[in-house]
């Protein structure tokens, strides 16, 4: 209690002394605007006075005198009270414009502190309404878009076809795939396809696809490969390709649409396949030169088919490495 | 004798119009800075009463805004449930 009002008793003083200073100044105001108004009558007063002694009176250069001083004295106490009357109109003026400036100042304060205030709540408002949401969370997926072209292992850029083979358990489908193709296909001994003698030794059955690829080109066809040859590989027929457009297929691949070809489900889709395979041939068809000729071109066509939708250096050399056959 | 106070006319009118021509001038020095204080005074005026509309715009604006702040405060103060969070 005690320190409330040792604390309140400056406060009240210093403003009694305002009130009493600001009282003052405006006692002086209004002494000086009725001094104003007074001068007025005075001089009035003073003119009819000058006018009736100036008549009246013989002494007519001393009234004159008179009369001049009289002026020149009212004429600097008018200047000196309108002077001090004005200066204190400015200086009340000022501070009235101080005080609204302040007075500003301090609403603007409190529109910054209600619209923080309105900021908070609607952050906060925000936050609450977004717990309530729950938004879906994607994998993320590596995917080179349609029409990109990347770098071969010989310089040169390759264009992506929209297809491309993610695993290398795909690869490796493939691969065995084509070398299956390659072995079920006699070496064309019998035809003059016009392969050049030195080299036909060298390209028997045990033919390596990984041999005559580097590794790169191995890198990057497991990016560019699609796992949809496969079934190419067993139709074996062009027909067959229509059935499962690339165009359709969606880039991303889907969960219940996995990305490794299933080789059972092709084997259901051609369960005559087998049955064309090299191992499984009778001998009295392998004498068969029409069949002989047949099988080489069906594999020559399939593997067309499968390489012509790779438009790549590796895959033409592949695909003058396969035509011998 | 004549001569000599036509001599003494002459300057006696010569003396007053000098005083004549120094009242004049007195008058006139006085009526300019009459014209100086009406001067000040329109010029005061003029300040003074642009100063009291910018005042006045002062505190209209200053005005709307307080009832704009207090509608606000209302309309908070109305609805607790926004401090409730």
């Amino acid at each position: 209690m005690g320190t409330m009002t040792a604390s309140s008793f400056p406060i009240s003083r210093e403003a009694s002394n305002y009130d009493e200073v600001s009282m003052q100044q405006s006692l002086m105001f209004s002494d000086s605007l009725k001094d104003l108004k007074n001068l007025r009558a005075q001089l009035y007063s003073a003119a009819e006075y000058f006018e009736l002694s100036f008549t009246n009176d013989d002494q007519k250069q001393i009234v004159v005198e008179t009369l001049k001083d009289y002026a020149v004295k009212a004429l600097v106490n008018t200047v000196d009270h309108l002077g001090s009357v004005t200066y204190k109109v400015n200086d009340l003026l000022d501070e009235k414009v101080d005080e609204v400036s302040g007075t500003e100042l301090r609403v603007s304060c409190i529109e910054q502190r209600l619209r923080t205030c309105l900021q908070y709540i609607d952050h906060e408002g925000r936050s609450q309404q977004s717990l309530v949401i729950n938004t879906p969370k994607f994998h993320k997926r590596y995917i080179l878009p349609v029409g990109e072209t990347m770098r071969g292992s010989d310089g040169t850029k390759l264009k992506y076809q929209g297809s491309f083979l993610d695993d290398g358990d795909d690869w490796h489908q493939f691969r065995n795939a084509v070398r299956a193709t390659i072995k079920e296909t006699p070496p064309p001994v019998s035809k003059g396809r016009s392969p050049a003698p030195s080299v036909r030794p060298q390209k028997s059955a045990t033919f390596s696809f990984t041999s005559t690829m580097p590794k790169k080109e191995l890198d990057s066809d497991k990016r560019t490969a699609s796992p949809h040859r496969f079934p190419l590989l067993r139709s074996g027929s062009v027909t067959n390709r229509s059935v499962t457009p690339n165009s359709s297929r969606p880039t991303t691949p889907n969960t219940s649409r996995p990305t490794t070809p299933n080789l059972s489900l092709a084997g259901r889709r051609y369960p005559s396949e087998p049955r064309k395979s090299a191992s499984m041939r009778l001998p009295a068809e392998r004498d068969n030169g029409k069949d002989v000729e047949q099988y080489p071109s069906k594999s020559k066509r399939l593997l067309k088919a499968l390489l012509s939708r790779r438009k790549s250096k590796k895959d033409e050399t592949l695909y003058t490495y396969l035509d011998e056959y | 004798m004549a001569r000599a106070g036509g001599i003494t006319n002459a300057v006696n009118v010569g003396i007053a119009v000098q005083a004549d021509w120094e009242n004049r001038e007195f008058i006139s020095h006085i009526s300019l800075n009459v014209r100086r204080l009406f001067d000040f005074l329109v010029q005061f005026e003029a300040t003074t009463k642009s100063k009291l509309a910018a005042l006045n715009e002062k505190l209209d604006t200053l005005e709307r805004r307080l009832e704009l702040l207090e509608v606000q405060v209302g309309t908070a103060s109305a609805n607790p449930s926004l401090f409730n969070t």
